[in-house]
């Protein structure tokens, strides 16, 4: 697992990827910081961090998860995956990890906003903290799903777009509020950690872990 | 060791592998030959756990591959068709990669690494990234990422396609080598490379083993006559009538006539005479000077093509065809056929030219 978890992480860099994931972050993350704290006086973090996830994850989580397995399998190097002495579940859950360390390490960028409202304010840390933590959760379900998506076609563009559709249509439109992310996030923005949005995302992401797990097993007989 | 035992693959309704069995030896050098789609790939999938077979079984080294596979996997080295690789890393990362996921760790990996580098030829280009590398180097990487680890089985899916001669006789020496202490698989269309490098070759077609033999014994089983060719200066025209004079002779045949007023002859005997000798005497008392007498070996070539062909004829291994399936192998049958037309027609203008 680690293997795979360092050698994908490495890659997010390697290729404009990650840097893109960052900077579209950075630009969505900006414009409603300006939209909705600083225009207003406002020092709310929790509400940016709500409408990051509602507008920004949008590109984020796909432009992420697209490649995950269908680049491999499009290019042959999946050969080179499952015929190695590593496990599936492994493999699955190295690359799983590298993604959600990705957004992490985007996440990490934004406290820099924090420390800017400091001059101006006492914004409170462990309220922010919390966001991070549901925002963190939600792009790791989000993730978990395009994960899944990619593992069933080996094109990019296709996986991305079925990742909208599946993900974020939802919110979008209003349909389907049962597989609704965005209802997840609903308290953590207030600073507070509720069972069951954590319960239900958590149960969001290991169910479409699972399928990804299942997918790629089912692989060797269904080729 | 590898054993392979009544292995089937099917897809939808396309039989690709049919009831297949061989096994491989301790460092042993086997070839799969083939025609393009005729399972050699499908077979190494299998073989590597990469597919699953629809029925049978396979044995690396003691270990199923489906219900030990993290051991059995452990012994293979797979250089897959199409040499996959991560075009983003550098070589070196790539090769550590791979060592990675063959689970070596700390200075035993370091030392792989080092060691696959340096076997392969791979040290001037180690830190280049393998995105900007010739063919060559790509395919020495994918085979350095199969060799890392030092694997008892080595899995090569076409390893020389696409590689100039050097690189080519640099990788099959490298192979050979490879061979003293590893069980090798490798799968190619070239005879020549078969034969040169493999100590068994296992012919397949249409998903089924057509033959498994050594390259000499297939050439001596599909050869059936002795012909001889010779070219003979002939200004009384006797030759035609030497027939009659030595019994052993069963046909003469007039191949062409150069321009130096020299003949060029197909004379067959039957299988357990040598004819040479008898040649050297009766033709210089014909008043026939000879100007060049050779043996018409049958080359693995021939064999491939007659093994095949014969095979041709049961229809009944793929199952269900579209009519579209048809038309599509008939165009490509019809282009081999041209192309070997042209081949032919070439190494005649080649031979023609040396003389």
């Amino acid at each position: 697992m680690l293997a795979v978890f360092k050698k994908e992480l490495k890659s997010y860099f390697l290729s404009p990827i990650g840097y893109i994931a960052i900077g579209t972050f950075l630009v969505v993350f900006s414009l409603i910081f300006y939209l909705t704290t600083i225009s207003i006086g406002s020092y709310d973090m929790g509400n940016l961090y709500f409408n990051t996830a509602r507008y920004g994850l949008l590109i984020i989580i796909p432009l992420i998860s697209m490649r995950m397995f269908a680049e491999e399998r499009k290019t042959g190097t999946e050969q080179l995956l499952l015929t190695s002495p590593r496990s599936i579940v492994g493999i699955v859950l190295g690359k799983f990890l590298a993604a959600a360390t990705l957004v992490l390490i985007i996440l990490a960028f934004s406290l820099v906003y924090f420390i800017i409202l400091c001059f101006f304010s006492k914004p409170n840390l462990v309220p922010t903290l919390v966001a991070i933590f549901g925002f963190l959760l939600m792009a790791m379900a989000a993730i978990s799903a395009g994960m899944f998506i990619s593992s069933i076609t080996e094109n990019q563009i296709v996986a991305a777009i079925l990742t909208i559709v599946l993900v974020f249509l939802p919110e979008l439109t209003g349909m389907f509020p049962s597989i609704n992310l965005m209802n997840s996030y609903q308290k953590f923005p207030a600073g507070l950690i509720s069972a069951t949005e954590v319960v239900s995302l958590l149960a969001y992401m290991v169910m479409f872990i699972l399928f990804t797990i299942i997918i790629m097993q089912r692989r060797k007989s269904v080729k | 060791m590898i054993e392979v035992k009544n292995v089937t693959k099917k897809y939808a309704n396309i039989t690709a592998v049919n009831n297949i069995s061989f096994s491989v030896n301790d460092g042993e050098i086997i070839g799969f030959l083939g025609p393009n789609g005729a399972g050699k790939t499908t077979t190494m999938n299998m073989i590597t756990g990469f597919i699953e077979p629809t029925e049978g079984q396979i044995i690396v080294n003691g270990y199923d591959i489906l219900k030990k596979s993290k051991k059995a996997k452990k012994q293979i080295g797979y250089m897959p068709e199409g040499v996959p690789l991560y075009t983003e890393l550098t070589v070196k990362e790539f090769i550590n990669y791979m060592a990675e996921l063959k689970l070596l760790k700390g200075e035993e990996k370091k030392k792989s690494v080092e060691k696959t580098i340096e076997e392969t030829g791979l040290s001037d280009v180690k830190n280049k990234l393998i995105r900007n590398l010739s063919r060559g180097y790509k395919q020495r990487t994918s085979l350095a990422g199969a060799l890392v680890g030092n694997p008892d089985v080595i899995i090569l899916d076409e390893p020389t396609v696409g590689l100039d001669p050097k690189q080519i006789t640099e990788i099959r020496s490298l192979i050979k080598e490879l061979g003293k202490n590893h069980t090798v698989i490798l799968s190619s269309h070239i005879l020549s490379e078969v034969s040169q490098i493999c100590e068994r070759v296992i012919i397949i077609n249409n998903g089924k083993i057509v033959a498994i033999d050594t390259p000499e014994n297939l050439e001596k089983k599909t050869k059936e006559k002795n012909t001889l060719i010779v070219t003979v200066e002939d200004p009384k025209g006797n030759m035609e009538s030497l027939k009659e004079k030595v019994e052993e002779i069963e046909e003469i045949k007039l191949l062409k006539n150069n321009e130096d007023n020299t003949k060029q002859y197909a004379i067959t005997s039957n299988n357990q005479v040598d004819l040479r000798k008898i040649l050297f005497e009766v033709l210089p008392k014909e008043e026939i000077t000879i100007f060049e007498l050779k043996k018409n070996e049958a080359t693995l070539e021939e064999a491939f093509i007659k093994l095949i062909d014969s095979n041709d004829d049961e229809p009944q291994i793929i199952e269900e065809k579209s009519k579209e399936d048809k038309k599509k192998e008939n165009k490509e049958k019809k282009q081999k056929e041209k192309e070997e037309k042209r081949k032919n027609k070439e190494n005649k203008k080649e031979k023609g030219g040396k003389k």
